[in-house]
């Protein structure tokens, strides 16, 4: 078999780099891959882990399925098109045209994640930069509420810290650099850290005040952290879900200790996306609406709250969701998800999922980059083209999706 | 809905696992290995004393939300009154989505109490939402 490079879409790093045997339909060594994009690409070619044609539970042709959904989504009043955060730019694109000709609602799992913040780095409200503007340069590296060992497991040796060029003598670790974190809990990452921040569950908002004041609330801790930004000249802060739930979707402190630091001191985030193309997603809607998520097209373009996945479940409001490679019966409280038993439910996704197992109708999907191309957008807003060196049998969601427009 | 007087009340804070997400997506989301890596809480040795348990026993989790069956681990990094648990079904039979207390549904940070049990590990089976529509 010979190695052929492909993009592994397993999570926001979209690394590029990586080597892969592919021969037929067999998937032979992968190279540069981390444990959670092998997983990710090997159970690919597990026949029990992908998803099946179905129409209520009994297997369908996949003409049978496109057919049955495209009536369930004409006849609904109310439509909710849903996920798309794995899909590429040109399925995400086809999705958002779908959803205008429906009148539909559509919204991802950045209005239940990174959505807000997002919108302020597009909005240029925050100030953000490349992951290639960090290697080299950056001399401070921040993770908060984030523990990429476990989320991106190569975020750190392909994008930051161990991919510094300069070494100590003993080349054991990076120089010029400082690797820091803010945590709730010890972590793989923290004990590499000098220093690491230790708060308490929910104590962001208290920290970042402390930070804001300037270290004046007599821990210490904040004191030592505004001293660490003050003596950069980079400082990258990497965001992850601990921040973005503690802080309860408000940055607005945040955002002001960003613009504190960044008079002396060249700030930027960069959000811990974990899906493949959740910032695709809320660009392109971005730029279509202004909107990164929650939007409406039942009369122009409506945005809100009410139009979130979570208020549209909970106010049990759709007829038929649409959902696209994502997982929100596994991702979501189930007390929630439990509205959705007496609505249709159509799921397209190349894995089984929980999602797949409680949709009335399931659509299965070529896996991007390993069995179809495109593009997607990194976690830092940089475009990565797809290749998808194994053609598989399953269509792609662009595909699918064209065909749904076609019909309804 | 309140909570029960029983046991003791603890925050279960979720993180992101990588062994249990390899598994998931390796073997299956309704498979053992995921059961295994998923229905497991993490308590201070000090809370695990309070329940009268030894590391391996069982806890029924309950919050205003649901209620889970899960295996106890004793573990020195967590404070007195907190617990830590993999984000996945068990974790958000647990969680709820309240717009009047929260923008965000309270995926991360879970208040609980914790009971003792004899009861068997709830099966990731259980924790699936069943559909009804024609």
């Amino acid at each position: 078999m010979t190695a052929q490079s492909l993009v592994c879409t397993g999570c926001g790093c979209l690394c590029d780099d990586i080597q892969a045997e592919i021969e037929g339909g067999r998937l032979g060594r992968i190279e540069n891959v981390c444990a959670r994009g092998a997983a990710y690409l090997y159970s690919s070619v597990n026949p029990e882990r992908r998803a099946s044609s179905l129409v209520r539970g009994r297997r369908a042709s996949l003409e049978e399925a496109i057919e049955e959904a495209a009536r369930l989504l004409s006849k609904a009043k109310n439509r909710l098109i849903f996920g798309l955060d794995n899909s590429t730019l040109q399925a995400q694109a086809v999705a958002i045209e779908l959803a205008r000709k429906l009148g539909a609602v559509i919204d991802d799992a950045s209005s239940f994640s990174y959505g807000t913040l997002i919108q302020s780095i597009l909005g240029a409200d925050l100030p953000t930069c490349s992951l290639s503007e960090v290697k080299d340069n950056a001399d401070l590296l921040v993770y908060w509420g984030s523990n990429p060992t476990h989320t991106h497991p190569r975020h750190l040796s392909k994008f930051t810290y161990y991919a510094y060029t300069e070494y100590d003598p003993a080349g054991w670790l990076p120089t010029n650099v400082t690797l820091s974190c803010v945590e709730v809990r010890d972590t793989e990452l923290s004990f590499m850290c000098r220093p690491a921040f230790k708060i308490k569950p929910g104590g962001d908002q208290h920290f970042i005040r402390a930070v804001l004041d300037e270290g004046q609330d007599g821990t210490g801790e904040s004191q030592t952290f505004v001293e660490l930004i003050k003596k950069s000249r980079f400082c990258a802060i990497f965001c992850g879900p601990g921040l973005v739930y503690s802080l309860d979707d408000d940055f607005s402190s945040f955002e002001q200790m960003v613009h504190k630091f960044g008079e002396g001191t060249r700030m930027a985030v960069v959000p811990m996306v974990a899906e493949a193309n959740l910032r695709g997603f809320d660009q392109s809607l971005y730029k279509q609406t202004g909107y990164v998520n929650r939007v409406s097209f039942a009369a122009g373009v409506s945005h809100g709250s009410e139009f979130s996945f979570l208020e549209q479940v909970r106010n049990r409001l759709p007829e038929c969701v649409l959902i696209i490679g994502s997982d929100p019966f596994s991702d979501l409280p189930q007390s929630l998800m439990t509205n959705l038993e007496d609505v249709n439910v159509i799921c397209l996704d190349h894995f089984s999922t929980p999602t797949t197992n409680a949709a009335d109708l399931v659509i299965p999907t070529a896996l991007p980059g390993l069995e179809c191309g495109g593009s997607m957008l990194r976690m830092d807003g940089e475009e990565v083209a797809l290749v998808g060196p194994k053609k598989g049998e399953y269509p792609t969601e662009e595909e699918v999706l064209q065909q749904l427009a076609e019909r309804i | 809905m309140s909570l029960p007087e029983e046991g003791i009340p603890l925050v279960m804070v979720t993180y992101q696992d990588i062994y249990q997400w390899v598994v998931k997506q390796r073997d299956g989301w309704g498979s053992d290995a995921c059961q295994k890596h998923s229905a497991v809480a993490r308590i201070s040795p000090a809370d695990l004393k309070k329940l009268e348990l030894k590391d391996g026993a069982r806890v029924e989790l309950r919050s205003q939300s649901g209620c889970v069956v899960v295996g106890i681990k004793s573990d020195r990094a967590c404070e007195e009154g907190m617990g830590y648990m993999p984000a996945s079904l068990y974790s958000n039979r647990l969680a709820g989505y309240d717009p009047s207390a929260s923008r965000l549904p309270n995926l991360r940070r879970i208040e609980v109490r914790a009971v003792p049990t004899q009861k068997d590990i709830t099966p990731l089976s259980d924790l699936l939402v069943r559909k009804t529509v024609a």
